[in-house]
């Protein structure tokens, strides 16, 4: 994405709050011209103080009465444009992270699995964070900085000219300065922040596979790569954060410079009577904070940029496309028969190597299948494709002789339930994980669900019983547990079409044989598929599909297969 | 807290230079409104030229001392607080690669990892800035003071009642809005949680079609998260408009106080400016060490949470002294005598008085249910943990006689969850073993029957695997790591319920090729067709030995392997 069109869609992030941008831009007015005009006013009751007995009280009392309403207006309008500034950051903030949360749901899997969860995750976090600390520092230091210095100008050259020169003059010295070192600590944050960024993964990989480096006792090797690492890391480190801290000192210097600049001039033109004490003290106040606005504008630079590169990541995930749901004339089927039909169905991840291709069968309401064959041939692939998570790049899947892209996902998915590899449980109660596909269950309904997965009893065993709260990632149940969940999370709702891929492999057999019974008396009637490995499935199925390579190479019923002496017969005698 | 302080101490020299420096740096500023008081006064109003020159050239040399000296301090502060952070975080991660699971299982992975990042980063932000200012800001504050008296004291009174204000003022802000920031942290971070959930759970959310209620979720979440934000942003922003107004308003008295002081002949105007000056100078400082409190309150909380870690005694004791060579093979290579364990925190024993032992050479299978102990008994024969009870020996020598890193030689282990590095696949094999030859790693994957993942991604051992090991399946995933067990050739074999994700014709081929080493090999399995080949099978029943015996034996006398079997169906002609 170009940066101008960044440039654009932040503006448009920003256009919904333009009533309290020009709010905040009127009060910075404010703001500004009261700062700036508290050190003339002190310039003045300095010079109404001229020596003893010199001093008029009158106009003494005079400016000072201007000086208070100035510090008001000053303190009150800073106030209010700071909470506005930062009301409309967060809001943006709020705003953005909604859109992009409601993006995660939009894409397809398919996009979540190739970008990789952790890149997703910072751009909703750390992305955003940053695009907001630009924007907020570019709304409150842009602004302000910019005014301050057209007023310093302005007020100066009102006056005297010639000691406003001198400010003018010298000012780019300290321009030049700080962003000098701006540019060269950029370069070294990169450095940095690249190294950061290694050094972060390493740690994530070691320190999360702990148990597995005390096993093959490798604690020392990976040690001594680790103090490489950090060795490194502490050098580009202390480059940069020297350099950064330069900044700090050195245009408070060049500072310096132009405030002795103003002092000598002022002392001179004091001499010849040009101007008063009070202007100059006026004059060594501007100078003193000249430079101020022009190091805010320069740091806000830098922020800016890392901000636009962050906006450009948040962009690129928000024009992801959506998943189409509906390719064709919607059908209105809401309860689906069990009825399947696979035509020539190809997919593939990236087009040079097929991953499953060719496929074709059809199941009658009702029936089962077994789908066999060896590992990484296709099967959680196809059952990505039954569900919808995928499309098929060619062919059609039938649900009772609709095309599956003119079935709602909702609709299409409610009709299919499904026992994944890979268990998955939210942080919530146990609970409220069983009633997750219909969450206004009642407490007696999630109980009778349990009871049939055979989780009920462990389940009582726990402390709180239903209302335990599950650990982030399950952390504080057996495996075996956590499909016993996704078991019974199935049986509170149970649709006419079940996938249960390789549902029971991390249970103990003895509560095995038990779900298998509850599976049977769920199944009947339903169209099922069940990638398994145990015989008494297979056997009883209506249809086996025997998948090798991305592709079905057999199928029909164990006794026709057996006849066959083909690759399933050949499985069978590997025993 | 103080242990972490030993980490300074290779520093102690930076320590001292860097708050010294920026001390004279502060100190050289403090005359800067004194040289303008004199230009004014002996200057200006006497029409005095040379003392122009003079204060020029003095202007100059404090700021040429001043930035020096800032430079020296930064230096030295940024060097002190890398080298601190860089002694920690290498004594951390030596610390936590050597916690034992118990430890490991009680401090949970994810705050380990981030003790190891943002908490050393957060200290090595408050080092510095510490070194910075903890002595500069109160010297500027005080020492702006004592200028003032030295002006006048009758003026200089006002100061007196400012800075205390003023601290109260900053002090309160900041403390009223630290816990406000954490509530802030919380709520981001259960943002953050819920996105990771939606990203992993994305398929059952959309299966469930429970989409717009996580998104409602989220939503409130985001919403707590923004209200939070206003409201703290309210109070936090206070702080400057009501530091402005309260040095402002000190201004103005002083300037009030000074025109009397004027008028009756105590002060100059050149006096007046410098007492004026002081007050800003001050309120700039105030800021600054109203910063620098936030930053170290940060650093602190950082800081005790890596100490804890620290803190943390390692569950096992690594006291054994005996190496491989030390000890004579003996016809039993592993004995397990009366050994029973609980595991840390949990109230019942995992294992109840278990005894068998293991022939050099002999495959043993273990089976038994979800929670029989049969993990169990993996992590006391490799000394993950010690045993509660009893004892467990290796060639005849109790195993805590045995320095570890000998003991865990005897192992390759392939564990339940298959875990591989990123990085490419022969680095994967060789973090087994940093010797092998390409030919022993090719064997390897053959024996593990990995050659068709190694064939299917073309690239051979240069296959690059991704963080996490996404780019392959589960099946293909438990090959390789039993491909790395084998690289590392160790006279134990131990399979943990590794080839769960395997088809029956996989683990078949694997069995076979693990037969055809000769070594011992363990088999942890629930399915029966894993073990029942074995020369041994150890059957356990929630905790306790039910019997030992081949398939056929066990078969007659063991109800509980019957039952397995029965629900099995376990012969060779009923399984896939």
């Amino acid at each position: 994405m170009k940066n101008k069109n960044i440039y654009l869609r932040i503006l448009r992030l920003v256009k919904p709050h333009m009533f309290f941008i020009v709010l905040s831009l009127l009060l910075a007015a404010a703001s500004v011209f009261s700062s700036l005009y508290i050190p003339v006013l002190t310039g003045r009751a300095i010079d109404e103080m001229i020596g003893a007995g010199q001093v008029s009280f009158e106009a003494v009392r005079h400016i000072l009465t201007l000086f208070l309403v100035m510090l008001l207006i000053n303190g009150f309008a800073t106030w209010i444009m700071t909470l506005i500034n930062n009301r409309v950051t967060f809001k943006i903030v709020h705003d953005l992270r909604n859109r992009l949360f409601n993006k995660l749901h939009g894409v397809a899997v398919f996009y979540l699995d190739t970008k990789g969860h952790g890149d997703i995750l910072s751009r909703l976090i750390s992305d955003v964070e940053r695009l907001s600390d630009g924007l907020l520092l570019g709304f409150s230091q842009l602004f302000t900085g910019v005014l301050t210095i057209i007023a310093t100008l302005v007020f100066m050259l009102t006056i005297n000219g010639w000691m406003a020169l001198v400010v003018i003059l010298l000012t780019p010295l300290s321009l030049f300065t700080a962003s000098f070192i701006s540019r060269k600590t950029y370069k070294h944050f990169k450095k940095q922040a690249a190294l950061q960024g290694s050094l972060t993964a390493f740690i994530n990989e070691t320190v999360g596979a702990v148990r597995l480096i005390t096993a093959f006792d490798a604690k020392e090797r990976e040690a001594g790569k680790f103090s490489k690492l950090t060795d490194e890391y502490a050098r580009v480190n202390l480059k940069s954060l020297f350099y950064s801290s330069i900044t700090n000192p050195s245009t408070r210097f060049v500072n310096g410079l132009v405030y002795t600049g103003v002092a000598i001039l002022g002392g001179f033109l004091g001499i010849a009577g040009r101007i008063t004490i009070g202007t100059l003290s006026c004059f060594l106040s501007y100078a003193s904070q000249y430079t101020k606005p022009f190091n805010e504008i320069s740091g806000v630079a830098t922020e800016f940029q890392n901000a636009v590169a962050c906006a450009g990541r948040i962009f690129e995930f928000l024009d992801a496309d959506n998943t189409v749901d509906v390719i064709t004339s919607e059908s209105h089927v809401t309860e689906f028969k069990g009825e399947i039909d696979i035509k020539d169905l190809c997919f593939s991840y990236d087009k040079s190597k097929k991953l499953l291709y060719d496929i074709n069968f059809h199941v009658e309401p009702g029936s089962h299948i077994a789908i066999v064959g060896p590992t990484g041939c296709g099967k959680t692939t196809f059952i990505n494709l039954l569900m919808r998570f995928f499309e098929p790049d060619a062919g059609e899947i039938l649900y009772d002789g609709h095309r599956s892209d003119s079935i709602k996902k909702a609709v299409l998915r409610k009709n299919i339930g499904m026992v994944l590899q890979e268990t998955w449980l939210k942080s919530a109660t146990i609970a409220e994980n069983i009633a997750y596909g219909k969450p206004d269950a009642t407490r007696d309904e999630i109980v009778e669900a349990a009871k049939k997965a055979h989780a009920h009893s462990f389940i009582s065993r726990l402390e709180n019983g239903y209302d335990t709260m599950i650990a982030p990632d399950g952390g504080n149940l057996s495996a075996g547990q956590k499909q016993l969940l996704c078991i019974a999370r199935l049986m509170l709702s149970i649709p006419p079409i079940l996938i249960l891929d390789e549902a029971t492999s991390s249970i103990d057999t003895r509560t095995e044989i038990r779900i298998t019974k509850a599976f049977q008396t769920l199944m009947e009637g339903r169209t099922s598929f069940i990638v398994a490995h145990r015989l008494s499935t297979i056997r009883n199925a209506d249809l086996i599909l025997v998948m090798k390579d991305g592709n079905i190479i057999e199928q029909g019923t164990h006794e026709e297969l057996v006849r066959a002496q083909g690759f399933y017969y050949s499985m069978l005698n590997s025993k | 807290m103080k242990k972490l302080l030993k980490y300074l101490k290779p520093y102690r020299k930076e320590c001292v230079i860097a708050p010294a420096f920026k001390m004279l740096e502060a100190l050289f500023e403090l005359f800067v409104p004194l040289v303008i008081k004199r230009i004014i006064d002996e200057g200006i109003k006497k029409g005095n030229k040379d003392v122009i020159w003079q204060s020029a050239v003095i202007l100059v040399s404090l700021g040429i001392i001043g930035l020096v000296c800032a430079l020296i301090a930064q230096y030295f502060s940024a060097k002190a607080a890398i080298g601190f952070a860089t002694g920690v975080r290498n004594s951390l991660y030596d610390k936590i690669l050597g916690f034992s699971y118990e430890n490991v299982d009680s401090v949970g992975t994810s705050s380990l990892i981030t003790r190891m990042t943002n908490d050393i980063n957060t200290a090595q932000n408050g080092v510095n800035m510490f070194l910075r200012l903890f002595l500069r800001s109160p010297f500027v504050v005080f020492g702006a003071m004592i200028m003032a008296f030295t002006i006048n004291v009758k003026a200089a009174l006002i100061f007196v009642v400012v800075i205390p204000v003023l601290f109260v003022a900053v002090f309160c802000i900041t403390l009223i809005t630290i816990p406000m920031y954490k509530r802030i942290q919380g709520s981001l971070d259960r943002l953050t949680g819920h996105i990771r959930e939606n990203l992993t759970g994305a398929r059952v959310i959309r299966a469930f079609s429970r989409g717009d209620s996580e998104k409602k979720e989220f939503t409130d979440e985001n919403d707590k998260f923004f209200r939070l934000s206003v409201v703290t942003s309210r109070i936090s922003t206070l702080l400057n408009p009501l530091t402005l107004i309260i040095v402002n308003v000190a201004m103005l008295i002083l300037i009030a106080n000074g025109a009397q002081l004027v008028d009756s002949g105590i002060l100059t105007s050149g006096e007046v400016y410098a007492l004026v000056n002081y007050m800003s100078q001050i309120l700039v400082e105030l800021v600054k060490l109203a910063n620098l409190f936030i930053t170290i309150n940060k650093s602190l909380a950082s800081a005790s949470r890596i100490s804890a870690t620290f803190e943390l005694s390692n569950a096992l004791k690594d006291e054994g002294t005996l190496t491989l060579k030390d000890i004579p093979s003996k016809e039993n290579i592993l004995e397990f005598k009366n050994v029973s364990f609980a595991y840390p925190g949990a109230g019942d024993n995992s294992l109840n008085n278990v005894n068998f032992s293991v022939r050099k050479g002999e495959t043993v299978g273990i089976i038994g249910g979800t929670g029989s102990g049969k993990s169990t008994v993996i992590n006391l024969l490799m000394r993950f943990y010690d045993v509660s009870n009893g004892e467990i020996l290796y060639n005849g020598v109790n195993v805590k006689d045995i320095a570890l890193s000998s003991l865990r030689s005897v192992f390759s282990l392939v564990p339940q969850r298959a875990q591989l590095f990123s990085g490419t696949l022969r680095d994967n094999l060789l973090f087994a073993n940093p010797q092998a030859t390409e030919e022993a790693m090719l064997k390897a994957v053959n024996m593990a029957v990995a050659d068709n993942v190694v064939m299917a991604k073309g690239q051979g051992l240069d296959f690059a695997i991704t963080e996490g090991g996404s780019n392959l399946s589960g099946g293909q995933k438990q090959r390789l790591t039993i491909a790395r067990a084998l690289v590392k050739g160790a006279e134990v074999i131990v399979l943990d319920d590794s080839s769960s994700a395997l088809d029956y014709a996989t683990d078949s081929t694997l069995r076979k090729n693990l037969k055809s080493l000769g070594n011992t090999v363990f088999i942890i399995s629930q399915r029966i067709v894993s073990i029942k080949d074995a020369d041994k099978i150890i059957v356990l029943d929630d905790g306790n030995l039910d019997s030992i015996g081949t398939h056929a034996e066990l078969y007659e006398k063991s109800a509980v392997y019957r039952e397995i079997c029965e629900s099995q169906k376990s012969n060779e002609e009923e399984t896939l």
